[in-house]
């Protein structure tokens, strides 16, 4: 790996300087995992007394489990479907605002604050509009004859959690999707012209193909949000209700394991959502390679 | 642009004053629902319009929140948000310039061990360790505590890399010259890298203040005692009476609060937010 | 004021040998010039001097004492560097008080070096500015300034002028010579340039892979190569280098009178003639392949039957010629440079 060309010839000090980072990430961070790693292989009795090594039975079980295989399912739907809704809702204004030459500053500056409210903030303003009692959006719907319950409706539910994650990662994508288009020279974009191409065929053709390093950074990135940053949102808006419907992997560790206190299930689930995270960064840091020396 | 079509540049204004309402409008209605009396719910509807009553709901939150959901005044709250987003904003950036710098400038054993061990924290987000993370904490008598609720979240693999990053850039003739000039490597730590490095430790804290702001799994963990309530946790346990209790005007004038500083911090701080964003996922 | 001594010095980097055992001693107030190709060693040389490297073998002593195992900051050498190195946040008397603060020099002697060293360098309206709003030759004198102001043993220079542009570059290669004859510091140079080698140097120091070629001032190292790879190196247009068997026989056997185990004929291109001069001469006949003006004098290039190469000659003025032309060129038998291929040693060395 890279150093400078000269170094400090000091023996002790670089120890020092990384002894705090190194002191939180094992105490924190490893033994905490290597604690999950290690219950997840083991049954504890009711009365925390004994413990017993089982080896893969509590993944067994865990995969035999309808509620588990059905949070599986969810957790697939809900981060599909926020990414694509964000991504595509976030390219939009961003080829929009990459457009307007005067006022895209403003514009900017009133798309991407979302990005500073917290999860579950987000998921209370969303909880608040779609209120089946007093919320403005099923007064609306009603209108439309949609008769708005996601405390009953499971498919409600999960449209609400989708519709109010989505939200607030446009912002992110927003951003990325402004640098990625800057970057795009404007010659290729004047030969398209000169070729004949209109406004709509030159984005598909020229721009949208060149963009492909940012959108695929994004979707693993995405992904990655909807998985795993959006446990206060679930939290706000739905408990995971209604019977399971918006339980995603997240959630349902937390609530089995803090909830339910069921500790060897909660650290198998811990240590398949590892792997997953595990193999998001590993997908991501390949990608990266590419780009950055490291 | 390459050409001048008027119904396209209006299409595209109207796309972005779209995206803007799409944006605004639930916080909008949120600081209406914040101007309002509690009786102005009972009617069934969000009122659309600011009511009257927006001082005395704020007044009211800051100075004394709801007893009876459990949620101390959202001055106390605001003010431990606070004190938490920038200790672990602080703190992760100066353990990660100082390992950055370990990593960069030390040649020794181990180095490339101890740069896995900080990626490794990569992979492993607090949601999927709660457990026995909570486990340490509880077991070193840290819960109910700052320590307890910033400490276990300062270690930093994307700080750390942006630092090492951008100090592979620093020239080596630079460390050279300050070597000939007598300076050891703390003092070139302190009189040249870390000016060198301001606007970076900038862009980096405004991306690390809304992290640490907006963190709410782990608060929720660690404390029990009201002293300690962060206003986002704060928040969802006010939100979670107020369904029995008609106190939206209350908990949305709390949400409006939480919202503002990190709110703040992006749109005064754009320049440096973005450099942060972009600049910690390369 | 110092003498720079290296004793057998060496360096390995892994199993790459890069400096393979140096031995030179710079006299006290001279300005030795290390020049070569890229990779031939010398920068490495002098990081070892200044103590950015550490040495594999041998000694280095400033002023007599031994440094080899000293910090650079305790070796009293001051260093100006190839991309000057200037601190970027601090102001150019920042930048040159640094080195002084650091070793705890009182406040009014910094002032007075500081003030000594911007009249020097006509630097001092700049002395609050940052590197960032100077020009490239402005960073270079705030960089010789840094160097100055610490009064140092020796100065170590790594390529100084090479981020100048061409005209810049005559211009402060003038005033560093200017400034060291003035300030009769030590120096240690390096560069890869040959004519700033030649015009700078008390002496020169011809490195190759990392081994001293030839030591010598620079009209020794010009008049008298020691070695096939000095020859073709110092001087512009090179040296011609021709297979002596192409040139014996005939007339020219008298002028020639080479040893045995010479077998590489060496002509500089301004000692080459078109008419003949008195005495013995060497003699050769070509066609002009190519006539180059550079504006005083012009460049022949030469096929003569039996080289690969065109000879190449500098003839003053604009020779009434045109390519295609036939002639006869004429070397005094004192500027014939003999050379042994196997051993690139010159073989007429006394």
């Amino acid at each position: 790996m890279q150093t400078k060309r000269t170094i400090f010839p000091n023996k002790l000090l670089p120890y020092a300087l990384l002894a705090p980072q190194l002191a939180v990430t094992l105490i924190f961070f490893i033994w905490p995992a290597a604690q999950a790693v290690k219950s997840s292989f083991e049954r504890e009795d009711p009365f925390g007394f004994r413990t017993t090594f089982i080896w893969f039975e509590n993944y067994t079980r865990l995969f035999s489990e309808p509620g588990y295989l059905n949070s599986l399912t969810k957790t697939a739907i809900f981060a599909v479907s926020v990414t694509l809704l964000s991504m595509s809702l976030a390219l939009l204004l961003a080829v929009a605002v990459n457009r307007v030459l005067k006022s895209n500053r403003t514009y900017t500056t009133l798309l991407v604050w979302p990005y500073a409210v917290a999860p579950v903030v987000v998921g209370i303003l969303w909880w608040f509009m779609f209120n089946p009692t007093i919320g403005i959006a099923p007064y609306m719907l009603r209108g439309l004859g949609i008769d708005w319950n996601h405390r009953v409706d499971g498919n409600q539910a999960m449209i609400l959690v989708v519709i109010a994650a989505s939200w607030k990662q446009i912002s992110y994508n927003f951003l990325f999707f402004v640098a990625g288009l800057q970057s795009v020279p404007q010659s290729l974009n004047e030969a398209a012209a000169i070729d004949g191409a209109g406004p709509f065929k030159r984005f598909w053709t020229i721009v949208f193909p060149l963009l492909s390093p940012t959108t695929f950074f994004l979707l693993i990135v995405n992904i990655n949000y909807a998985m795993f940053d959006t446990f206060g949102l679930i939290d706000a808006t739905t408990n995971g209700g209604p019977n399971q419907a918006t339980n995603i992997l997240v959630y349902k560790v937390y609530a089995d394991g803090f909830l339910g206190l069921n500790i060897g299930s909660s650290a198998a689930q811990s240590v398949v959502l590892m792997l997953i995270v595990i193999a998001l960064t590993a997908i991501q840091f390949r990608y990266i390679e590419r780009r950055v020396q490291y | 642009m390459v050409e001048n079509r008027p119904w396209l540049s209006f299409l595209t204004h109207l796309v972005l004053i779209v995206g803007v309402v799409v944006v605004v409008f639930p916080v909008y209605l949120a600081f209406i629902a914040s101007t309002h009396g509690s009786g102005d719910f009972m009617r069934g509807l969000v009122p659309l319009l600011p009511g009257p009553h927006m001082l005395e709901n704020y007044g009211r939150m800051l100075t004394q929140g709801i007893s009876t959901a459990g949620a101390p005044p959202v001055s106390i709250m605001l003010m431990n948000s606070t004190i938490i987003a920038i200790v672990i904003a602080v703190g992760k950036i100066a353990i990660s310039l100082l390992s950055a710098y370990a990593i960069v400038f030390f040649k020794f054993p181990f180095r490339l061990l101890a740069f896995w061990i900080i990626f490794i924290t990569l992979m492993l987000p607090v949601e999927v360790r709660i457990i026995p993370t909570f486990a340490v904490v509880a077991n070193l008598g840290l819960l109910n505590s700052y320590v307890g609720l910033t400490l276990p979240l300062i270690a930093s693999a994307t700080a750390t890399f942006l630092f090492r990053q951008f100090f592979l850039t620093v020239p080596d003739e630079l460390m050279e010259a300050a070597r000939v000039d007598g300076a050891g490597p703390m003092k070139f730590f302190r009189d040249i890298l870390l000016p060198l490095s301001r606007t970076n430790i900038a862009a980096l804290f405004v991306i690390l203040f809304i992290y640490g702001w907006v963190q709410y799994l782990w608060p929720l963990l660690v404390t029990t005692d009201s002293r300690y309530y962060t206003v986002v946790m704060g928040i969802k346990r006010l939100a979670a009476t107020a369904d029995s209790e008609p106190l939206w005007n209350l908990v949305m004038a709390s949400v409006i609060l939480a919202m503002l500083p990190p709110v703040l911090v992006v749109i005064f701080m754009q320049r440096l937010f973005v450099k942060g964003l972009v600049d910690t996922e390369k | 004021m110092a003498t720079i001594d290296l004793i057998d010095l060496k360096k390995n980097y892994g199993n790459v040998q890069a400096v393979k055992g140096v031995n030179l001693t710079v006299a006290d107030g001279e300005l030795i010039v290390l020049v070569g190709p890229s990779g031939c060693g010398k920068s490495t040389l002098l990081r070892m001097v200044a103590g950015l490297e550490t040495v594999t073998s041998g000694r280095i002593e400033i002023g007599g004492k031994d440094v080899v195992r000293a910090e650079p900051a305790e070796r009293d050498i001051a260093m100006v560097f190839q991309n000057y190195a200037l601190y970027p946040h601090m102001s150019v008397r920042g930048n040159l008080e640094y080195g002084l603060k650091n070793r705890g020099t009182p406040r009014a002697e910094i002032d007075r070096r500081v003030q000594d060293a911007a009249d020097i360098l006509e630097i001092g309206p700049l002395l609050e500015r940052k590197p960032r709003q100077l020009s490239g030759g402005q960073r270079q004198r705030v960089a010789m300034g840094r160097a100055i102001v610490r009064e140092p043993a020796a100065f170590l220079f790594d390529e100084p002028l090479s981020n100048l542009d061409a005209k810049l570059r005559v211009q402060m290669r003038v005033e560093i010579r200017r400034l060291q004859r003035r300030l009769k510091t030590t120096s240690l140079y390096v560069t890869h340039d040959q004519l700033e080698a030649m015009t700078l140097a008390d002496r020169l120091v011809v490195m190759n892979g990392g081994l001293v070629e030839q030591i010598g001032t620079p009209i020794e190292v010009y008049d008298r190569p020691a070695t096939l790879f000095v020859a073709g190196f110092i001087g512009s247009p090179p040296m011609n280098l021709i297979p002596a068997a192409s040139l014996s026989g005939g007339e020219n056997a008298e002028a020639l009178q080479l040893g045995a185990d010479t077998d590489i004929v060496g002509l500089r291109p301004d000692q080459l003639h078109l008419e003949r001069p008195e005495g013995n001469a060497l003699t050769l006949a070509g066609t002009v392949e190519l006539l180059e003006p550079v504006g005083g004098e012009s460049h022949l290039h030469v096929q003569i039957p039996g080289t690969e190469q065109p000879i190449i000659l500098t003839v003053q003025g604009r020779p009434k010629l045109e390519e295609g032309d036939t002639i006869t060129i004429y070397a005094r038998p004192e500027n014939i440079h003999p050379f042994n291929q196997q051993t690139g040693w010159r073989t007429d060395a006394s």
